[in-house]
């Protein structure tokens, strides 16, 4: 018994599709329902009607129908008609024999005709063919990219079921794509790269399959490359970019032929080669803090301070090496690239030193001094002063143009100032030590005040005056300039009397506050100006108070002032240049005393009591923090911080620093950039930093 | 160079035409013929109508003539300042510098 189960929206769809595949009327089949179709909103979870159909034994109801309706009909008749019938096995292909069926399946399944393809598809020539049974239909497999069309009606399922009586249509595309390209020059104009990706034409076909009751339908690709760039063309483009130089014709007939998408430098121009900057090369070796070694105990040994090494006259200190220029290159398009400018050092010149064709010579014993600030470098032989015993009134105060050591203490109100190092072997007691370079003292300090790296304290103070100055004096510059162009403005006083009429009109109201600032630079300049070893500070001091404070009848042009200009901005980023060596400051103990550092501060033993600390470098105090406020430009580190009295400590670095302590007591403060913490318990092991949301977090 | 025109009105107060730049050139006669010419009055304004340009004296000399005349009660005011010289006079903020009401 044949049967088939069909789908559809409905039930009366689904019995309709399935009468339509069967070839028959609806009293022909028996009917049962699988599922009924059901429908919710938005037809998320429609479900589709599935119903069954199986064909009924036709004849013999047909037979009794006409038996029924020709009563008089003779039976014996009927059944000698329906033997008749029965060679006509065409008409009833259940009927064949078994004998048969072997027959036809021995046949070419090239036939379509034939029997034994019954319910099977297949393709042959690109035609898609089908011979269906009555038991069974072939199904079909769509692949992606493939349209089949039933009686010009797109087939949107992936499997479809074929019948032979509806007209099957295979639509196959077929890509094309133009061969597209571009030219990219690099911004420096050094390269040129071809982006080219070849066009193509892709074509399907569809391949012959063997018949079967379920088939796939296969597609086959041939990609044809067609590459329509000409050399002409790629020259041409060329040419309108304006590349004239270093071409690479091979890369440019590779990339005509190419196959797929590719990146062809086509043109190549030549790199500056940038120069090398010229270097100071050391002779001996001008570092002593090296020399002050910590031993196994964490404690330092003083007397090691003694090993400075020392030049005689005469030797080579540092050999000058110019620099080095570089080679131009040439852009494709042929215009020169200049070379990276190879720096200059500058060799500033200090006391006991002299320059015999590049070499940087000692003309006077002494310990050979280098300071390295951005490109300029300064040299110096440091003189000794070796006091034997104490600084006293009998001594007198020690003012010395070199390093100075001393033996013994430094009393009570006596004052050591040294353009060198300051070591002392006892104690510093309410004494004051200033140095432009370190200071150690093996003692202890009381009521004191130390100053180590004095000079660089100064500049740094000085060349922070400059900065709102500068900015002042940028748009005082261009307030002038742009006067000068006005229509209104005439300009013919200016040669006459100099610009000193209108800096007075721009005092008046417009930067009425930038004599305060000028006054504030020349009185910071005057006091530090023993420490100010270039003169350049005094000029400009001066400069800045004739034009501004005095206004003297000087005839002055904007471009004298825009030339003062360019002094401060130069002035003013060399101070802010790191020191190399910077100087420090090295002591076991202090107490109630104030150490101002350019560089490093060191507090070896037990610590700091009540004193004030600042350092320009990293501050590390082995022992206790008692009391007092320190300051670590490059951090701080301290061993126990704060008392069990309570006593009020701060400890403060920038805000892109950490503060590490290692016992925190009630009573301490902790400052990061303008963010502070206090301590009201004792803490242990703290690492402390600023956080992206500017408050103090501990590691 | 600076003319100047005193043309007194019905109430006693004085109106000063000034006709020509307001230069270096108009010092002298500024300080020697304007000033004591008009420091008697209540109110005196100047007119500015027929000065093209000025230079950085003079404006110098505009500030010395306002507040000189202020410091002896006489009240100062400046009227029709042509557009290119009072954009100088802005960018060196000369109205902030003699007061806002100066300029009519």
């Amino acid at each position: 018994m044949q049967s088939i189960v069909s789908k559809g929206k409905t039930i009366q769809e689904a019995i309709e599709t399935g009468l339509n595949l069967l070839e028959v009327s609806k009293d022909e089949v028996n009917i049962e329902i699988i599922q009924q179709e059901s429908k919710s909103f938005f037809k998320m979870k429609s479900k589709a009607a599935i119903v069954k159909l199986t064909k009924l034994e036709q004849k013999p109801i047909q037979k009794q129908e006409s038996e029924e309706n020709q009563i008089d009909v003779d039976p014996f008749e009927v059944i000698n008609d329906w033997i008749d019938n029965i060679p006509d096995s065409k008409s009833m292909p259940e009927f064949l024999t078994v004998e048969q069926e072997n027959e036809l399946k021995q046949d070419e399944w090239t036939k379509p005709q034939s029997e034994s393809l019954t319910g099977n598809a297949w393709v042959k020539n690109g035609v898609l063919l089908c011979e269906c049974s009555p038991t069974r239909f072939p199904m079909v497999t769509i692949p992606d990219g493939v349209k089949v069309y039933r009686n010009n009606q797109i087939i949107q399922e992936r499997t479809f079921v074929m019948t032979e009586k509806d007209e099957y249509k295979i639509q196959l595309e077929s890509e094309e794509k133009e061969t597209s390209w571009e030219l990219v020059m690099d911004p420096q104009k050094l390269h040129v790269e071809l982006h080219i990706e070849p066009g193509y034409k892709i074509t399907r076909s569809l391949c012959d399959t063997e018949p079967a009751q379920h088939i796939d339908l296969v597609i086959e690709e041939r990609k044809e490359v067609q590459n329509t760039l000409s050399y002409e063309d790629v020259v041409n483009k060329l040419a309108d970019l304006g590349v004239k130089h270093g071409f690479h014709q091979g890369e440019i007939i590779k990339a005509t032929e190419a196959s797929e998408p590719v990146v062809f430098t086509i043109a190549s121009g030549i790199e500056a080669i940038p120069g090398k900057d010229g270097y100071i090369e050391l002779k001996i070796n001008t570092k002593t803090e090296n020399k002050l070694k910590e031993n196994e105990d964490g404690r330092v040994d003083y007397r090691e301070f003694k090993t400075i090494p020392n030049v005689e006259v005469g030797t080579v200190i540092a050999i000058l090496h110019p620099p080095i220029p570089g080679k131009p290159g040439r852009t494709v398009t042929n215009e020169p690239i200049p070379p990276k400018q190879a720096a200059h050092v500058f060799v500033k010149i200090g006391r006991g030193i002299t320059v015999v064709d590049n070499k940087i010579i000692a003309i006077k014993s002494g310990r050979p001094y280098f300071e390295e600030r951005g490109n300029i470098v300064k040299f110096s032989v440091m003189p000794k002063l070796i006091h034997q015993g104490n600084v006293d009134l009998s001594s007198g105060n020690i003012r010395f143009m070199g390093d100075v050591e001393i033996t013994g203490e430094v009393c009570e109100r006596m004052k050591v100032e040294a353009e060198g190092n300051i070591v002392v072997h006892k104690s510093v007691n309410m004494a004051s030590l200033t140095a432009s370079g370190a200071v150690v003292v093996s003692g202890n300090i009381v009521s004191s005040e130390i100053t180590a790296g004095k000079n660089n304290i100064v500049v740094a103070e000085v060349g922070n005056l400059l900065e709102p100055i500068n900015k002042d004096l940028i748009r005082i510059i261009q307030i002038m300039k742009q006067l000068m162009s006005s229509p209104g403005f005439k300009a013919n006083d200016l040669s006459r009397n100099g610009l000193q009429p209108l800096i007075k009109l721009l005092l008046e109201k417009k930067f009425s506050t930038f004599p305060a600032l000028i006054k504030q630079y020349v009185k910071t300049v005057k006091k530090g100006e023993n420490y100010l070893t270039d003169k350049i500070w005094m000029e400009t001091a001066a400069s800045l108070s004739k034009l501004f404070l005095s206004l003297s009848k000087e005839v002055i042009s904007i471009e004298w002032i825009m030339e003062l200009s360019k002094k401060l901005q130069e002035l003013h980023e060399l101070s802010q240049m790191p020191v190399e060596p910077n100087s420090y400051i090295v002591i076991p103990n202090a107490l109630n005393s104030r150490l101002y550092c350019s560089g490093d501060v060191k507090v070896t033993e037990q610590g700091s009591v009540n004193t004030k600390i600042v350092a320009g470098g990293k501050l590390n105090i082995k022992g206790a923090l008692r009391g007092g406020e320190v300051f670590g430009q490059l951090g701080a580190k301290v061993n126990e911080a704060g008392s069990e009295s309570r006593t009020p400590t701060l400890i403060s670095v920038p805000r892109d620093q950490k503060i590490y302590i290692d016992t925190a007591m009630d009573g301490t403060s902790i400052k990061i950039g303008n963010a502070q913490y206090n301590f009201i318990e004792t803490r242990k092991h703290i690492i402390a930093y600023l956080d992206k949301n500017e408050k103090i977090s501990f590691e | 160079m600076i003319d100047f025109l005193l043309k007194e009105t019905a109430d006693e107060n004085l109106i000063v035409l000034f006709n020509g730049d307001l230069d270096i050139d108009s010092t002298e006669v500024v300080e020697e013929e304007l000033l004591p010419a008009i420091e008697n009055y209540k109110l005196v304004n100047i007119n500015f109508e027929n000065v093209p340009f000025v230079d950085s004296s003079g404006m110098g000399l505009l500030l010395t003539i306002v507040q000189s005349l202020k410091a002896k009660g006489v009240k100062v005011t400046i009227s029709q300042v042509n557009e290119d010289v009072q954009f100088i006079f802005e960018m060196l903020q000369i109205p902030e510098i003699l007061g806002e009401d100066t300029f009519i």
